[in-house]
């Protein structure tokens, strides 16, 4: 019998083979290792993410959610509220609205090169650019002070995505880094009430719909999500982007050679490995699927990550190729939910890429891929080191 | 399953075969229908998912809310009369074989 335990940090390691199975022969497939229903087909998927009557967010999208949380950001609320704070801070988070940035992450992109990597032949790309790059584009976009300690807050944020592989729970140690994250976002939120900026904690403040401000909980709430969302969902983009680089160096050498198609490099890279892997709904009636009667209030994992690599949906899917069209892959989540970053996302990926692309052009795994250690995450897919060399 | 003709700046046709209650804006976005954006999901909040729908076919849409009429002034390309935001059409059998154009920009 198939087994899909997201809670063993080898799993992810190639979770590939199983979601293949499941795709197969269990497509609305009961897991008991999770006490949920596991969708995997890009049709499922792509259907539930599109019904938020049916597949509720309002108790919680992550696989395993957090006390307090649901109800309180934009990715645990159903419309209509959603629709009300999404108008809220959209506008910040637009495509449009973002060009003052890309100076800034280049720049941050070639200090990292500079400071972090240097001339070292090896490197850990995951903590020597992506972190760091991440990081830097959260403290220029959030408003961040910049004197705090840069490890500190990492730390917690990888902690808050994990989840205790032997209780299958939040652990004391992942409920601590939480509390922590809400109370560094509180100091934040006090700091830009005192000293408002054009960042976007600022304007989450002052912002307004209809003369309703958003309730300092969701404030708080919405940057302690930011926060912890924006360090391990971007870092982890740029870290599986940076394996994929590596390990396929033809394609790397196609884009090498027309640096026009970055953009599409990074789409193929979110469709084939994504980092957003699994999230949540809760259905608010009982649904029939492939012969399988899922009842109201059971949870159903979306597994993004197996939709995005459904031979239904795109031909030889287990291929990482630059050239195909991976639109319609569902790495940002999709429907009313789509991911708030995504442009901000994607924005930062192309610039800090093209600056890492352009200095450090040739490398390959510094050690063998069977030695990488993936992050122990039900939701997130990213390897915790990625130890590169240059060639 | 309802026909839609989706027809980019550049010329280029996708005709696809829309689910009943989908709105313009899913069935073109998880179809890679480059045109549409769409960077706020469909909450009728970002104006990127702007399109023209076939003048034949308007008076057989849900006409727009006030919350979309307020978005349509955002939009980057030129609005028209026959301009909706695809995220608030939702599509019915009475579209079926409806042509929509798609602006040169969302953003």
């Amino acid at each position: 019998m198939v087994r899909f335990n997201l809670y063993s940090a080898e799993f992810d390691a190639n979770p590939f083979d199983v979601y293949k199975e499941l795709r197969d022969n269990h497509p609305c497939f009961w897991s008991e290792d999770a006490q949920k229903w596991v969708l995997t087909r890009h049709e499922d998927v792509l259907n539930a993410l599109n019904d938020w009557e049916t597949y509720s967010s309002a108790k919680g999208n992550l696989v395993d959610e957090f006390p307090g949380r649901a109800g309180n950001t934009l990715g645990t609320m159903d419309p209509p509220r959603h629709d009300e704070v999404r108008s809220i801070v959209q506008s910040v988070f637009m495509k449009r609205n973002l060009n003052h940035l890309i100076e800034p992450i280049q720049q941050i992109a070639k200090g990292a090169i500079e400071n972090c990597i240097g001339d070292r032949k090896v490197f850990d790309f995951a903590e020597d650019f992506a972190g760091e790059v991440t990081y830097k584009v959260l403290v220029a976009l959030l408003g961040l002070p910049e004197t705090d300690d840069p490890a500190e807050v990492k730390k917690n944020a990888l902690l808050m995505v994990q989840t205790d592989p032997k209780t299958r729970e939040k652990g004391p140690e992942h409920l601590k880094a939480f509390e922590w994250m809400k109370d560094f976002a509180a100091e934040v939120i006090e700091l830009r009430s005192k000293q408002p900026g054009d960042d976007l904690v600022s304007q989450l403040i002052t912002a307004e719909l209809d003369g309703r401000k958003l309730d300092l909980i969701q404030v708080q709430m919405t940057v302690t999500t930011l926060v912890m969302a924006g360090i391990e969902s971007l870092a982890g983009m740029l870290k599986v982007f940076g394996y994929n680089m590596a390990v396929f160096p033809e394609q790397r050498q196609k884009l090498l050679d027309d640096m026009s198609l970055l953009p599409d490099a990074i789409e193929e890279s979110m469709r084939f490995n994504t980092s957003a892997q699994r999230f949540r709904r809760c259905l608010t009636k009982d649904v029939t699927l492939h012969g399988q009667t899922m009842k109201k209030g059971d949870f159903v994992i979306l597994a993004y990550g197996a939709a995005n690599r459904d031979e239904r949906k795109y031909p030889n899917p287990d291929v990482y190729d630059i050239t195909r069209n991976s639109k319609g892959h569902v790495g940002m989540g999709g429907g009313t939910h789509t991911c708030l970053g995504n442009s901000i996302a994607r924005l930062a990926m192309k610039t800090a890429m093209e600056v890492f692309l352009t200095e450090i052009p040739s490398f390959s795994l510094a050690e063998p891929e069977d030695r990488l250690e993936w992050v122990a995450s039900s939701n997130f897919r990213s390897p915790v080191k990625l130890l590169l060399v240059r060639e | 399953m309802v026909k839609i003709n989706f027809i980019e700046a550049d010329g280029s046709e996708t005709e696809l075969d829309v689910q009943d209650g989908w709105s313009l804006m899913q069935a073109a976005v998880s179809n890679g229908v480059e045109g549409i954006e769409a960077e706020c999901g469909g909450s009728c909040c970002c104006a990127t998912c702007h399109c023209y729908v076939d003048e034949a076919y308007l008076d057989k849409l849900e006409a727009a809310n006030d919350k979309e009429l307020g978005m349509l002034e955002e939009t980057v390309a030129e609005r028209k009369d026959n301009s909706r935001l695809a995220c608030q059409v939702k599509v019915t059998p009475e579209m079926d074989g409806m042509t929509v154009h798609l602006p040169e920009v969302q953003s």
